[in-house]
Parts: C-alpha cells; structure tokens; sequence
C-alpha cells in the first residue's frame, strides 16, 4: 500500500513540476520530483527509489529544453546515494532529512550544470543564483511536504494511529434465550 | 558471493527485464528521429501527453486569476466610471475630428492605389508550460503540427520577437525563448537597410536581458534606440522588433560594444503569443551556388 501511495505521490510532483512554473514563476525553484524520490530513497529500499529516479527524471527531461536523460542520470544517482545513506545510519528524525534533503538538491543541480556543459550545452542563468534559489525554495518545501508525508503516506503512522486508537474487541453476543439452559 | 534464494531471484527479474528496457528505450529514443521533422520522438510524445495535463491547467489556473482580479477591479471600478464617463465626452469630440480624417485618408489611398498587406499569417497560440527545469528558458504552446506549426517558426507577441518553435507535436509545440544563450539571431540597431550596426543579440546570465555582440566601434549607438532582426540568420524575418537598448559600453573605435537590449515583449509574463507563419527561403548550399575549378576539370 505504501508503495501505491509513494508511486501516486510521483505522479502528483511530475505533473505539478509540468505546471506550476506556469501558474507562477518562483515555483520553478521547488524540485518536487526530487523531494518525492528522497523520501523514497530514505524508506530504505534502494530498488524503487532508483527507479522512481530514472522515471520521474525522463519525465522531466521530456518536456525540458536540456538534454534528454540528464535529470534521469542525477536523480537515480542521488537516489541510490541517499538510500545507501539511509541504510547506514538511521534517518527517521526529520531536522536529519533536512539536510539530506538540501544536500540532495545541490548535488542534483550542479551535477545536471556540469552534465550540460561537459556536453557543449549553454544554459541561461548564473549557477550561482539559480542553485542558492533552488536550495532555498526545495529544502523548505521538502521539510513540509516530509511532515505530511510522515503523517498520511507510511504505515508506521498508521500503526502508531493503531497504537494510540486501538480498535474495541468484538466479542460474539451470546444468546440470551440460552442463557438459561 | 551472497547467494540468493530462488524467490529472491524471481522478484528482482521483472525489475531487471525493466531496466534493461528501459535503457533499450532510450537508446532507441537517442536514435530514432521523425523522418519529415528531424525531432526526437521521445520530446514529441512527451508534448502530447503534457498537453492532456498542462491545457486544463492553464485554462483553470487562468479563470481563477482572472475572476480574483475582476473582484479587486470592482474595488476602483467607481471612481473609474466616473473618470471614464468623462473621457467618453472628451472622445466624442475627437472621433467627430478624426472621422473627417479617416474619410481623407480613404481617399488618398484610393488615390494612390494602396492595399493593406499583411506580411505574415499569424496563428495565435496560448502558453500553456513553461520549462520544468530552472536552466532553461522554453515554453509551451497550444498550437501544434495540426495547426500549420514547424520547427524554427517565429513567435512574437506585443510587438516583440519571442523566440523561435524548437519542437513540435501535432497538438503542441515547445518554443526556446530569446533569453536562452542557444538562440542568437543576426541584428541591427535602427532600420533595416539604412544603418550598418549590425550583430549578433543573444540571451544573457542577467534575467530579463538580452547582449548584443560584434557591432563594431565605429558606429553610433545609444541607449533606447530600437534593435531589429536582419533575417540574415535563416530563421527570422527581417523587420522584427527585437528590443530597446538598455545599455551600451563603448571600448573605443577598434573593438565591438558591448550592449544590453531590453526585450520588446515581456517574456516573464507573456500569456498569449502568435506564431508567425514563415518559413525561411531555401538556402542552397555553398558548393552548389560555386563550382569549384577542381570539379568542373573532373567533369
């Protein structure tokens, strides 16, 4: 179920990374893309998050005027980055995602420049100025978008909920006219 | 070695059959291009299957815009009224003038035999994306193949260059905009055939602004003359508004300026833009237009 969940949630952050710089400009500084497969990359199964790169990457680059393949390549790399981190040292608090996340988000960026310009390819805008935007605009929504992740998308919340709400044992009504014999 | 179970073994197939299509796929994508278009297949289908997404967005994103906008007008619009109400007054009495006018200029065209001529066909097209990708500068339009729309068409839009149709699919088509440092178009500042300041304009790392190279130090440039496309570079028409110059370095008479353009259109916020329907005179290659001597004495 938590895979259904993760997986619609990729479906969400590739159509609103298609739209949203439409709607308003500053929102191109959010990755929602990257934000959905670090999460994935920190549920510790390194199989998923890499793909959930490499698709949610193409899908991106499809309708990008850069190279095809180039967000596919830093998005599966920093997939499978994050989930070997996440393997090694626990990383279920989220103020220790929070510079996951932004680590991510710079790494993500400068290796897609450095991709572009090892291949001959110009791009508008200072490198600079557009990564500091970008870090900014991604680690915040990311640390939110992590809360409500955390709340609705994984099963430890609802077993916590479970915990917390336990369901009434149902016991069988015995038949009072019996209850005589 | 660790040894996998043969239930592991099963599990993990069906992701590795995927991958490896997957990488097959976009092999095949890098290889394969549209036969007439020359465009990657893969940025084609992708146009099409946004535009089921990004159209009903746009037009949503744009209706509520628009009526939060009309709530606020409907803030001023009193004092306007009455503002308006007496402009109305002030513009009848000029239309009165400018009717006799008009019925004068009728006449003297008739006189001289004038048509209207409208260069271009222009196709109206909404912007329904922009660039998912902070590097790059592009936008796309709801106006495809279908509609008449090639690659490298012009795009302008209040009066001003935009860009030029980079890839087209039957519904959509992607347009790079001038910003994005690829897109270089010959230029001349004042008009065409009368001034000799000709360069080339190109997209900057400064948002918003465009550079201007190579025109020489001899010439006179000045901040606000307008800059104009040449039609040299085989894409655009000549005669196209570029921009304003915003700023003009001179370094003396033996090295180029180094000048700033404003764009003529606003391209941060452009909503609706028109693509020309042009398409540049067929250039016959160089060795075609010269027979070189080595090759007439082999015949």
């Amino acid at each position: 179920m938590e895979q259904v969940k993760l997986t619609v949630a990729l479906i969400i952050a590739v159509l609103l990374q298609w739209t949203l710089r439409n709607i308003a400009e500053p929102l191109m500084y959010v990755d929602f893309v990257l934000i959905v497969v670090v999460y994935a990359a920190l549920q510790r199964n390194s199989l998923r998050a890499i793909l959930f790169g490499t698709f949610s990457g193409l899908a991106v680059d499809a309708l990008s005027g850069g190279l095809l393949g180039a967000n596919g390549f830093t998005k599966t790399l920093i997939a499978y980055i994050v989930s070997e981190i996440a393997r090694r040292v626990y990383m279920d608090n989220l103020l220790l995602r929070i510079p996951v996340i932004a680590g991510a988000c710079f790494l993500d960026n400068a290796l897609f420049y450095g991709l572009h310009r090892l291949l001959g390819q110009e791009m508008s805008g200072d490198f600079w100025i557009n990564i500091s935007y970008a870090l900014i605009g991604t680690t915040v929504a990311g640390t939110v978008i992590y809360i409500f992740f955390d709340s609705f998308l994984t099963e430890k919340a609802s077993n916590r909920k479970r915990e917390i709400f336990p369901a009434r044992r149902s016991s069988r009504r015995r038949n009072p006219i019996r209850l005589g014999k | 070695m660790v040894e996998r179970s043969q239930k592991e073994v099963w599990k993990l197939t069906p992701w590795l059959v995927l991958v490896l299509l997957l990488g097959n796929f976009i092999l095949m994508a890098f290889s394969a291009k549209d036969i007439t278009s020359g465009q990657r297949l893969i940025r084609v289908w992708g146009l099409t299957v946004a535009d089921f997404v990004q159209s009903p967005v746009a037009t949503v994103s744009s209706g509520m815009t628009n009526y939060f906008r009309s709530i606020a007008n409907l803030r001023t619009a009193q004092d306007e009224n009455t503002q308006l109400k007496q402009q109305v007054e002030e513009l009848q009495l000029e239309l009165k003038a400018k009717e006799g006018l008009t019925a004068e200029n009728e006449r003297l065209k008739n006189l001289l035999d004038l048509k209207d001529q409208s260069k271009y066909k222009v196709l109206t097209a909404r912007i329904i994306g922009r660039d998912p990708s902070i590097w790059f500068d592009s936008a796309v339009i709801n106006q495809g193949s279908l509609n008449g729309v090639k690659l490298n068409m012009p795009v302008v839009a209040n009066g001003g260059l935009v860009g030029r149709v980079t890839a087209v699919s039957p519904l959509t088509a992607q347009i790079d905009l001038l910003t994005r440092d690829k897109s270089g178009l010959g230029a001349v500042i004042g008009q065409v055939g009368v001034s000799n300041a000709l360069g080339v304009v190109m997209g900057t790392s400064k948002s918003g602004l465009l550079e201007m190279k190579y025109v020489p130090g001899t010439t006179d440039v000045q901040v606000g003359q307008a800059v104009f496309t040449t039609g040299q570079d085989g894409i655009y028409p000549s005669g196209l508004k570029v921009g304003d110059i915003f700023d003009a370095k001179s370094y003396g008479s033996s090295q180029p300026y180094q000048i700033l353009i404003k764009p003529a259109a606003s391209l941060d916020s452009i909503q609706e833009v028109g693509v020309l329907l042009y398409e540049p005179p067929p250039t016959v290659p160089f060795d075609q237009k010269v027979s070189t001597p080595t090759k007439e004495k082999k015949k």
